[in-house]
């Protein structure tokens, strides 16, 4: 295999653990709004790449707790407003860490105001969920909720029927989804739609037969997958295409050889870490999909991915 | 621009910021701010626990998004400030469109626009500050998400130049799949489900078929040309249609792989054409759209089942 054909699973390591040392940089204080979703990619990018221990577990722990607000929400960062998003991401590196009796034993009664505050963001009348109290809402929030909540065990918190019935109205004519009713297929919110009627037993609902052959045909010729028709490729879409794909079990519908290259050229072959397409700057987030893209490509010596 | 700076500004003496709890010190969380940055937050903190809510607010909001405009708690704090009050809602839309002309992937910058002209009850100037937006990017999806939500909340479908400025988006770029969403947002997605009336359907197919012919590698417009005669069950009325870029018996100019798959689609559903449909998806498998080989073989695979219509 020529060398740069190969993943530089030592240096995507590096990388990540090199993250929370750059604070003197500009642009570590500008993701600031997103620290623990960083946290997140970065820590589940380690357990691909089978080096769960990468990052010092008490410390994360001790982040992920001094982003927790009173009403059971978590804020990006301390001192932000929770959010549902980084609620979720809280969530996900709890369930990661196995830390859930840990943080209920250091604050007890905590789990059911998690699990309540995610509950009462979902919206009564249309059945999707809010952001925040302000009101933004997208499909997104609505996966996250129900991850996070099944993650805890939580669903009977929500009304599933109705968040369903949600889903299905985001539906759109080309057989992809949307960020709400109406709004042009996206890729992201297709695996966002999909992974929460996966958790909500309902992929019945879903016309998998026209939404594979949308998925499938995100595929360039270069390898790469876009989001949207007639849009160029990005590393991340290799996980929300790809996860869909392999929901609906038709995986198989793309080019993995083509794919699989792709993904490899986005790597930073000197410091680590992938970027959205060759020669680009790496980040966190496209390190991370583009890693679990390989490990639904089945990818030598990668632990597996769960695609909801 | 010269950092601003308020510890000896006169305006804001009254004022002790508030330094970042970041819950203890822990090396992972640490947050090292510029000086400028680290400043403002500390005044923001200081205002938002004080509950203050006055022009200066304005101003200080103003800065911190200027240095950070993702971060969503200043922009809440700012339209609390906005409504408590009772500020010129025009000139926060003034001051608006350059901001987000500089931030062109931020979500909060909607979500506030969206709250101011919700209040201020008209979208006028909106058409015209969504030009300029697309200038820049004529498929962002915070853009066209945002022009939905005022053909909603104002009912422009039509008589409003709504359509009229679809057809001029998707003409100057055929490959705009925003633009051609929009329009399905238009005529029907939009309408609650309302039956597409005979006249409509068909300025629609001839619409979409025109724009086919210009770009028949387009998959936006064939999306939206199936998506309409699907919605109306006429999809194999299309088959003339799709011969005219796909004939079967002249295998070397095919102009459209789009035509073959909805050829090969229609063709399955035909009595004794499996064998055409078949042949349809061999080209498409092995010389029009290769890299889906794996795909057009499973539906060469469903041609073989009794009564199975892809």
């Amino acid at each position: 295999m020529p060398a740069e054909m190969r993943l530089f699973v030592d240096k995507h390591v590096r990388y990540i653990q090199s993250l929370d040392t750059r604070e003197d940089e500009l642009e570590y204080w500008l993701t600031e709004h997103l620290r623990l979703s960083g946290l997140y990619w970065g820590l589940t990018a380690l357990h691909l790449l089978r080096h769960p221990h990468a990052l010092p577990r008490q410390e994360i722990l001790e982040f992920v707790i001094s982003c927790l607000h009173e009403n059971g929400g978590f804020g990006a960062a301390p001192g932000h407003d929770a959010h549902m998003l980084y609620t979720v991401s809280a969530v996900q590196i709890l369930a990661t860490l196995d830390a859930f009796d840990e943080l209920e034993e250091r604050l007890p009664g905590v789990r059911q105001k998690i699990g309540h505050y995610m509950a009462n963001l979902q919206d009564p009348q249309t059945g999707t969920f809010l952001g925040d109290e302000w009101g933004e809402h997208d499909t997104r929030f609505l996966y996250g909720a129900l991850n996070a909540l099944s993650l805890m065990g939580f669903l009977h918190l929500v009304n599933v029927d109705k968040a369903v019935d949600y889903i299905q109205s985001c539906a759109n004519f080309d057989g992809g989804y949307g960020t709400g009713p109406g709004a042009e297929s996206h890729s992201g919110q297709v695996f966002t739609c999909v992974g929460a009627l996966t958790i909500a037993g309902r992929l019945d609902l879903v016309n998998q037969e026209k939404l594979g052959a949308w998925l499938s045909e995100r595929q360039l010729k270069n390898g790469g997958l876009n989001g949207r028709p007639e849009k160029k490729e990005d590393v991340c879409y290799s996980w929300w295409v790809m996860s869909s794909l392999a929901m609906l079990k038709k995986l198989h519908w793309i080019d993995g050889e083509k794919l699989t290259a792709f993904i490899l050229k986005c790597q930073d072959p000197e410091l680590g870490g992938l970027a959205d397409r060759p020669g680009d700057m790496v980040d966190v987030f496209h390190t991370v999909f583009g890693i679990a893209g390989l490990s639904l490509l089945q990818y030598p010596g990668l632990a597996e991915v769960d695609p909801v | 621009m010269a950092p601003k700076f308020y510890h000896d500004d006169p305006v804001w003496a009254d004022i002790d910021p508030l330094p970042q709890d970041d819950g203890g010190l822990h090396p992972l969380a640490a947050i090292n701010y510029t000086d400028e940055y680290s400043e403002a937050m500390g005044y923001l903190r200081a205002v938002m626990a004080n509950n203050e809510f006055s022009k200066r607010i304005l101003e200080l909001t103003e800065h911190v998004i200027s240095l950070n405009p993702a971060h969503y708690t200043v922009w809440l704090y700012r339209a609390k400030t906005l409504f408590e009050i009772n500020a010129p809602l025009r000139d926060e839309i003034e001051w608006l469109n350059p901001t987000a002309l500089k931030h062109l992937k931020n979500y909060q910058i909607w979500h506030h626009r969206q709250t101011v002209i919700e209040a201020l009850g008209s979208p006028d100037g909106e058409a015209d500050f969504i030009d300029s937006m697309l200038e820049h990017d004529s498929k962002n999806y915070h853009v066209w998400s945002y022009r939905q939500w005022l053909v909603k909340r104002f009912d422009l479908f039509e008589g409003k130049g709504e359509l009229e400025w679809t057809e001029q988006m998707v003409e100057q770029d055929l490959r705009n799949n925003s633009a051609w969403n929009h329009r399905w947002f238009l005529v029907i997605g939009g309408r609650d489900g309302r039956a597409l009336d005979e006249e409509t359907f068909k300025r629609e197919m001839d619409f979409a078929k025109r724009l086919v012919r210009k770009a028949p590698q387009n998959q936006s417009s064939w999306n939206y040309l199936r998506g309409l005669a699907r919605h109306a069950n006429s999809t194999s009325a299309l088959k003339d249609f799709a011969l005219e870029f796909a004939d079967l018996s002249r295998p070397d100019e095919i102009h459209s792989s789009h035509a073959l798959d909805l050829l090969a689609d229609i063709l399955a559903t035909e009595e004794d054409q499996k064998e055409e449909a078949r042949q349809a998806l061999d080209l498409l498998a092995t010389r029009y759209d290769p890299i889906r080989a794996y795909y057009w073989n499973y539906r060469k695979g469903l041609l073989e089942q009794p009564g199975a219509v892809a």
